[in-house]
């Protein structure tokens, strides 16, 4: 009998075997969504730090700072012609933002200071960016209004909100243009050369300098639309970005750091292991989920579940 | 090493006149009053919903002349809703700003925290809002308390539970902070009393915004009636996601996220909640209140004053009464508290919240908020009382499933 | 020249009693309470960021979940207190303890981990302890906090006469003592065998492993030491403010540390003191800042100065001042 532990647990005992497994899938599905998002934060963050070795702090920042962009963007535009306009706004201003962030932060460092300087500077720059976004917007959490009116939508199991599938669906064409782009192009493909082995793309005469902003931009972009998609599923506001970093680092380790297959697969990975640990486990300790893989990961694969990089 | 501590001193020279030049320089006449509540973080908005309040309440002190011929300076201390801050805050008020009393006050948590800290410098302080009963169960002479605390907050809804509602099975989605657990252990206690099953006790934390593993296992465990004790942001989330998910069940909650800015992030989506609620535009029957409530709307520009206004309102109220009571000020900070703290004892005024009194640990007993429930007036969501009967001034409605409503 | 150099060694200890002189009867000469707290406040986060300092500037090790000792000493020893009446004088050094045997779960990752990876596995762990401290509510009583935890015991020396440690004035000659204790240890140890070690390790660990240092020894040491001190200013900061949240574990506690031992600069003894008290006081210079303006900017300076400090002052404001002073000295050479 599974009784009395479990319901004082506050998960009470399923009425019957079809319940329950519809159940399970349902919230494999809402895993799978969630881990859309959580990849596009992700890939950027393995990206950049395959290439460039900056394990950038303030990433989820630029995912917030893309889901105010969209925000403005929307008051002018309204609907769901809006709403899509909104995110390649934002990926395209996140991306100059980035681009100036690179420039003028991180280059100078890259060849003075130690890994740590970069970590720190990062920080600092988290800490800017958050209190600064206080500050000019307010701490009132903001909703990207929802061209559908959150209505909900059923499919065969499992069921969902119209919005919901449609940020999963953008999530998943962003993730497959990227893969693209990383393969199919000239440039993609220098991307990956360089994070693979620097010296050598050196001497293949591929420009660094362009490389570093190509990549930062590239990945920072993709921060800002995922931020879009994020803020329109849950909420936006100053803080959003900080528990998205966290998770992005998590998947990152968990995929290998510079890995970007290993993100997407970490992130879906992580998404449900959220909220199937949510469900049969404990709520409250949902968040910790991903430290706890991350640990144990790094305890016993310190390069991740796909083998690291190697280091130039 | 000792370069090292020539610059320590150094910088503390430094560090003192910059100190001293930039203190405060206490003036004689007018009364400084301090003012605990979060002013920054997430739930500065209500805070400044007290602070309107307020500020209503010294308007209209001044405009009678003050307390004995003096005016008086409310100095606003920080808390940031969380404790370690809050004791800081209160500090800096008593030892920098030497306030005669301590008002305001704005979570649980923090005030537990700050009223024992005025206990033990003998500094009367009256907390504003904040439910947790612990406030004023410890015997300390010098805190009180002039909102309800959780049991009186949950009586009515108790009582309509057991009387109309009768739910068969009950859930809750708690905020994981002391405001949401003792409102848990009421209820908790409340469905064994009126044999009705708990089917699941779930959490968040505050800053959460993704509620769909929660949502998702009520709506697979269709209880009922769901308790979901939140503030303005995550309650109006909660209310989203869960038209999302198709999820419909009768939420109840304490009734602090009630704000206007919860109705406006929530719209239509809030229709059928429930909550406990001292609203002052639902007592408009009274002469009181009415006056109140178009003062503030003419001093804050049609702004709808809610639950937090009229607390802020009646805790400077309080204060300035005792105060009155006591016949004069000596200017011996020590002998003044000592007075304003008999007098606060004997208070007795009618308020916006209703009648104050404190019994004998402080708190407030006077006060009985209303049951009430969102229901859409001309599209827009607005507050009814639905129980007691006898101040009713609407039905309870059932929550229809999603397609069905307008 | 020589006369130059006599002259220092002279003045050398006369700086130091000068110093310590001036400490001692600081709380005589400013009577205001409110700067007596900022006084024990900066004591504190002076050892605090010390021990940060020792991971960070002396072995390399990022740490960015260091908030974590602070917050496992000071509710240690909360709890002793609480729940099983045990002196906090016992208690001081029992936090210390037990972060210090927590200090033991992050030194082992560190020997195969670095730069990035150590410092997220130091997130996860302060972070799950975090929740831990949240969601334990019978041990911690959850956000709520432990409140009424008792002030260090007082020394009565007869009926009428004793020290009672409930004013800042009094616990300021307890943080003071123990901070001094922290720099001597601290200052000690940087100029030993073992902190020599220590250095060539975090230069280059594979190069100092061939003359037979030994990385993983030193570094499960230095966890171990620096959680101890944290563990420590825990307790004391428990015991002074006498309230402690689950906040004590938060990423911002351990940035505001690390902001100061940076600003302060790191890698050297004066930089977290410096840092330590500049921070602390300027905190509250902002407040004042903050009610004139009516806006919330003193993270943003934090964040801004953290930031300043790496691009154009790596070294801290004690590196400056050793930069200004050695161009001081070479100046007449030239």
């Amino acid at each position: 009998m599974r009784g009395k532990s479990l319901s004082r647990r506050g998960i009470y005992p399923f009425r019957d075997e079809e319940s329950m497994e519809s159940l399970f899938l349902q919230q494999v599905f809402n895993g799978l969504i969630v881990g859309s998002l959580y990849c596009l934060i992700a890939i950027g963050l393995t990206m950049i730090f395959g290439v460039m070795r900056i394990a950038n702090f303030a990433h989820g920042d630029f995912s917030m700072l893309g889901a105010y962009i969209a925000l403005y963007f929307i008051v002018l535009v309204s609907g769901w012609f809006g709403w899509i306009g909104s995110m390649i706004v934002a990926a395209i201003g996140v991306g100059i933002i980035g681009f100036f962030v690179e420039r003028f932060l991180f280059r100078p460092l890259l060849t003075r200071w130690t890994d740590i300087d970069i970590i720190m500077l990062s920080i600092g720059l988290f800490i800017l960016l958050e209190n600064g976004a206080r500050l000019v917007f307010g701490p009132t959490p903001k909703m990207i209004p929802d061209p559908f009116s959150h209505k909900s939508i059923d499919l065969f199991l499992v069921s969902t909100s119209v919005i919901r599938l449609l940020c999963f669906f953008f999530s998943c064409v962003a993730i497959l243009l990227l893969q693209l782009f990383l393969t199919k192009t000239k440039m993609g493909v220098a991307i990956r050369a360089t994070s693979q082995n620097r010296n050598a793309a050196l001497l293949m005469g591929i420009n660094i300098g362009f490389i570093y902003s190509l990549t930062f931009v590239v990945g920072s972009a993709l921060a800002g639309f995922g931020g879009v998609l994020y803020g329109t599923t849950f909420a936006i506001f100053p803080t959003m970005g900080a528990m998205p970093t966290l998770k992005a680092f998590a998947i990152t380790i968990l995929g290998g750091m510079g890995n970007i297959r290993g993100a997407i697969f970490g992130g879906f990975i992580l998404g449900v292991a959220e909220t199937l640990g949510g469900n049969y486990i404990s709520m409250q300790y949902k968040n910790a989920i991903g430290f706890v893989i991350i640990i144990l990961v790094l305890l016993i694969i310190p390069h991740g579940l796909f083998g690291g990089k190697q280091k130039s | 090493m000792s370069e090292k501590i020539f610059r320590i001193v150094l910088g503390m020279v430094v560090c003192i006149s910059l100190f001293i030049y930039g203190g405060r320089v206490n003036a004689a006449d007018p009364i400084p009053i301090g003012i605990l509540g979060p002013f920054t973080g997430s739930i500065a908005f209500n805070a400044e919903e007290m602070k309107k309040g307020m500020m209503l309440a010294v308007d209209e002190i001044d405009a009678k002349g003050g307390i004995f011929g003096r005016k008086i300076e409310l100095i606003f201390g920080d808390t940031e809703a969380k404790p370690d801050k809050g004791v800081a805050a209160v500090k800096k008020l008593i030892t920098r700003d030497k306030v005669l009393v301590v008002g305001g006050g704005y979570a649980s948590s923090v005030n537990i925290a700050t009223s024992e800290v005025c206990q033990n410098e003998r500094i009367p302080i009256v907390v504003a809002i904040a439910i947790s009963p612990t406030i004023t169960n410890r015997g300390f002479d010098y805190v009180f308390r002039t909102s309800p605390n959780s049991p009186q907050f949950l009586t009515g809804i108790n009582d309509w539970l057991l009387k109309v509602k009768k739910p068969k099975t009950v859930a809750f989605l708690m905020e994981n902070t002391d405001y949401g657990r003792d409102g848990e252990k009421i209820w908790s206690a409340q469905a064994k009393k009126i044999g009705a099953k708990e089917l699941a006790h779930l959490y968040f934390e505050i800053g959460d915004a993704d509620f769909t593993t929660q949502i998702t296992k009520l709506k697979e465990l269709k209880p009922d009636v769901t308790f979901n004790i939140a503030s303005t942001t995550e309650a109006s989330l909660i209310q989203k996601q869960a038209k999302e998910l198709n999820f419909v069940t009768q939420w109840i909650g304490v009734g602090g996220q009630f704000t206007e800015a919860y109705f406006k992030m929530s719209g239509a989506l809030c229709q059928y909640a429930m909550g406990s609620s001292l609203e002052p535009t639902l007592a408009m029957k009274n002469p009181l209140v009415a006056d109140f409530v178009k003062r503030y709307e003419a001093k804050y520009q049609k702004a709808r004053p809610g639950i937090f206004s009229s607390q802020g309102y009646d805790n400077i109220m309080v204060l300035m009464d005792a105060m009155k009571r006591t016949g004069k000020l000596t200017g011996d900070l020590q002998k003044d508290r000592d007075a304003i703290k008999e007098a606060l004892r004997k208070t007795s005024i009618e308020l916006t919240q209703g009648k104050i009194e404190f019994d004998k640990n402080g708190q407030v007993y006077t006060v009985f908020p209303s049951v009430v429930q969102v229901q859409m007036v001309d599209g827009t969501p607005q507050l009814f009382i639905i129980y007691p009967p006898e101040r009713a001034s609407a039905t309870y409605k059932t929550p229809l499933p999603w397609d069905q409503r307008k | 020249m020589e006369r130059k150099m006599i002259n220092r060694k002279v003045l050398k200890p006369i700086y130091l009693i000068l110093g310590i002189v001036i400490l001692l009867a600081l709380p005589w000469i400013i009577r205001d309470r409110y700067f007596q707290h900022l006084m024990v406040l900066s004591c504190i986060y002076i050892i605090l960021a010390s021990s940060w300092n020792l991971l960070a500037g002396y072995s390399g090790l990022l740490n960015l979940g260091h908030a974590a000792f602070f917050g496992i000493g000071g509710y240690s020893s909360a709890l002793l207190a609480l729940k099983l009446n045990i002196s906090p004088w016992i208690g001081l050094p029992f936090g210390g303890i037990i972060a210090s045997i927590f200090g033991i779960f992050l030194g082992i990752p560190s020997f195969r981990l670095s730069g990035p990876s150590l410092a997220i596995t130091t997130i996860g762990f302060s972070e799950i302890l975090r929740l831990v401290s949240m969601n334990w509510v019978s041990l911690t009583r959850g956000s709520l906090g432990l409140y009424g935890i008792p002030p260090f015991t007082a020394f009565t020396f007869s009926e009428s006469v004793s020290i009672r440690f409930t004013s800042e004035q009094n616990v300021y000659y307890i943080v003071l003592v123990f901070m001094i204790l922290t720099l001597l240890l601290l200052n000690k140890l940087i100029h030993s065998e073992f902190g020599i070690s220590l250095k060539s390790m975090r230069e280059d660990e594979m190069g100092s492993a061939s003359i037979g240092i030994n990385a993983s020894h030193y570094k499960l040491t230095v966890f171990m030491i620096s959680a101890f001190l944290a563990g420590f200013a825990g307790s004391l900061y428990a015991h002074y403010v006498r309230l402690i949240s689950p906040e004590m574990l938060s990423l911002g506690e351990t940035f505001s540390v690390l902001t100061m031992a940076m600003v302060g600069g790191l890698g050297t003894i004066g930089g977290p003191v410096v840092g330590a008290v500049l921070l602390t006081f300027l905190s509250e210079g902002l407040r004042f800042v903050e009610d004139y303006v009516k806006i919330d900017i003193r993270l943003i300076i934090y964040g801004g100065l953290l930031m300043v400090t790496i691009l154009f002052m790596r070294n801290g404001i004690v590196g400056m001042c050793k930069e200004v002073s050695k161009r001081m000295i070479s100046k007449p050479e030239a």
